[in-house]
């Protein structure tokens, strides 16, 4: 070729790579993050236009914050302590009253493998502190006294314990309830694709943008790998891990998911993940099942409606609902 | 100019020799200095003792392009005190595909190319086989080839640079004694 | 003009040599151009991760290697070098990264510094969120 022609195609060439390498990157989720309910909260927004979002983001943190400040057993205000610290029938707020309902629900249905009077058990155990440590048998029993089926009674917004010194401790079911409020709050602004990912629980509004969520499942037993991943839309999605809190003694690891029925960690399972359409319920059925085992877990979750999800037993085997086995996609 | 009593064929050897040992002293005064030199543009670096090799490479054959390369990277990391040293390895990787692009290219193409285009070859060779190196011996990740446009860019502009010195050199020595036509048919033939 | 004069030296096998060679580049950066912002940098050396931080947070590193200190700094959603020991420098003048996947590296130094997607997670592991 002509070598003017040459020049002229290199420089067009390279003008075509300094565009793409220098404009400006105008895609891109608007993604925010918070630190709260003792883990760091993140939302993002997909859209072409995600910064007129912003206030609807700051919208959803806030009523995250409400719920917390309505649910955590650390506020003296709130309505779980107040209801701790009860010995007569007091009224709790509508949110708080669903909640309570809910973890009644999956409590009944998983044969008390979930329950929302285990405060004292808790405070016992010490996770939330930091300071975890093993208590003594007897304290353990004393922790567990009445917190069965007959704990709770419900007179419309009333709540009456069967005992004073029951303690509610809502942590398996109560920060699925703010993802599910925080989507509520930004489906209402006319956000169509969005994520809500508590530390790792989480709920999609929509799709990603025209395709779906890819969600990796943390591997329970090597850190920085993937078990498995789901595409998922509109759905959430939680996991109860043996792995997140825990502290080793004498060679036998304790971890956080305590089951009510022996007052000690649930040894049957590696990790639970749930999908359900909303990140209350997945919470308390990923707690209940994770207690249950491989076998019980996964008649309760087939049992349970409109709710899919995938067991590792304590053996590192790995079972899937039907539901999930085409939403599944193994490394 | 030569007595009669001085048989040709010997004397184009011996000059071969001699200005191949010139040559590789040449170049690796050139690859220390560049070393050495602070130069003004941080990470620019043209490799200027590869246009001893080109030299060679056009005044003579393939082989002597490798011996002067070759004995480059040696003799030089000796004095630089990094013989042996991955350094070394990564400029001995460089230097071996550069030199085979160059030999392979001037055999394959003949007298169609000219020395830039062998030079730019070279360098992209010395590009390549440095980063083959480095992905071999340091830093076992495929990410590391994101570094070959940035280093491509680097060898042919380098590669240019090189060819025309090179060119400007070859047009001036042709013209002497020593290497007019007759005399290098002479030694292609040894 | 002078320019001329060099191109007229070249043979025409030369000039096509240099032109592709030229383009393919040109190729490869428009390729690169094309790629997503990403979300964090990971320094490793020696087949092992050795710092990883947001690309959203401003910060400035000191990261050992044989030859010194390489000095890395990330500002404005983009990590670049700023220091090294090394040579050549061939890293301080790769510039700043700041998509997904694009790399500076301090060979010399055994440092490579890589834009990572969500969740720290590179191209093999694909996920948008990670459920734990």
């Amino acid at each position: 070729m002509t070598r003017s022609r040459a020049i002229f195609l290199l420089l067009a060439f390279l003008f075509l790579a300094l565009y793409f390498l220098l404009r400006q990157e105008a895609v891109g989720p608007l993604t925010r993050t918070r630190i709260m309910m003792g883990t760091v909260v993140e939302i993002r927004v997909y859209d072409d236009a995600a910064e007129q979002y912003d206030d609807a983001v700051s919208a959803a943190f806030a009523e995250m914050e409400t719920i917390e400040e309505l649910m955590s057993p650390h506020r003296p205000a709130s309505d779980v302590s107040r209801l701790s610290a009860a010995d007569t029938p007091i009224a709790v707020s509508t949110e708080t009253l669903e909640v309570l309902q809910l973890a009644q629900d999956v409590s009944a249905a998983s044969h008390g493998a979930f329950a929302a009077t285990l405060g004292r058990l808790i405070n016992l155990w010490g996770f939330a502190e930091g300071e975890a440590q093993l208590p003594a048998l007897s304290e353990i029993e004393k922790a567990l006294a009445e917190i069965g089926p007959a704990a709770l009674t419900f007179q419309g917004n009333k709540i009456t314990k069967s005992s004073a010194a029951l303690a509610i401790d809502l942590g398996g079911v109560a920060k699925g309830y703010a993802i599910d409020r925080a989507i509520t709050v930004l489906a209402a602004s006319g956000i169509q694709h969005a994520s809500v990912n508590a530390g790792g629980d989480m709920r999609l509004l929509g799709d990603r943008a025209g395709a779906p969520w890819r969600i990796g499942i943390q591997h329970p037993r090597q850190t920085g790998a993937v078990l498995a991943s789901l595409k998922l839309a509109d759905r959430a999605v939680v996991t109860s891990g043996d792995y997140e809190r825990f502290f080793e003694q004498d060679g036998v690891r304790y971890h956080h998911i305590l089951d009510p029925r022996s007052g000690y960690p649930a040894r049957l399972c590696q990790s639970v993940t749930v999908v359900a359409e909303q990140a209350a319920l997945a919470d308390a059925v990923a707690t209940a099942a994770f207690v249950l085992g491989p076998e019980l877990g996964m008649v309760f979750l087939r049992e349970t409606e409109g709710v899919d999800g995938l067991i590792v037993a304590a053996d590192g085997s790995i079972e899937v609902t039907p539901g999930l086995q085409e939403l599944i996609e193994w490394p | 100019m030569t007595s009669s009593a001085v048989d040709p064929a010997r004397l184009a050897v011996e000059r071969r020799r001699i200005f191949l040992a010139l040559f590789s002293a040449l170049a690796i005064a050139l690859h220390t200095l560049e070393f050495l030199l602070p130069s003004p543009v941080p990470w620019f670096r043209l490799g200027i003792a590869n246009i001893l090799a080109l030299m060679a490479l056009f005044l003579f054959d393939g082989k002597a392009a490798w011996s002067v390369n070759m004995v480059r990277i040696v003799v030089a990391s000796l004095f630089l005190g990094t013989f042996l040293s991955p350094r070394f390895f990564l400029s001995l990787s460089g230097g071996v595909l550069a030199t085979a692009a160059m030999t392979t290219s001037r055999k394959l193409a003949g007298e169609k190319i000219g020395p830039v285009g062998v030079s730019v070859l070279g360098a992209t060779g010395h590009a390549i086989g440095q980063l083959l190196c480095a992905w071999i011996l340091l830093v076992r990740h495929d990410g590391l080839w994101y570094l070959l446009p940035f280093l491509l860019l680097l060898a042919i502009v380098g590669g240019v640079v090189n060819g025309f010195i090179a060119d400007f050199l070859l047009e001036k020595l042709r013209k002497m004694p020593a290497f007019v036509k007759e005399s290098a048919d002479a030694v292609a033939d040894e | 003009m002078a320019l001329n004069d060099y191109w007229q030296r070249l043979t025409r096998l030369d000039r096509g040599i240099v032109l592709a060679l030229l383009t393919f580049c040109a190729l490869v950066f428009v390729v690169l151009g094309l790629r997503s912002p990403g979300q964090s940098v990971q320094v490793r050396q020696n087949q092992g991760t050795v710092f990883n931080a947001p690309l959203a947070e401003d910060r400035s590193v000191e990261l050992q290697g044989p030859l010194g200190v390489t000095r890395l700094e990330i500002a404005n959603g983009k990590a670049r070098i700023i220091s090294s020991p090394c040579p050549y420098k061939v890293c301080i003048g790769m510039g700043e990264i700041h998509r997904e996947g694009e790399i500076v590296a301090c060979v010399p130094n055994r440092l490579l510094v890589q834009v990572i997607g969500q969740q720290g997670v590179e191209k093999e592991n694909r996920y948008d969120l990670l459920s734990r």
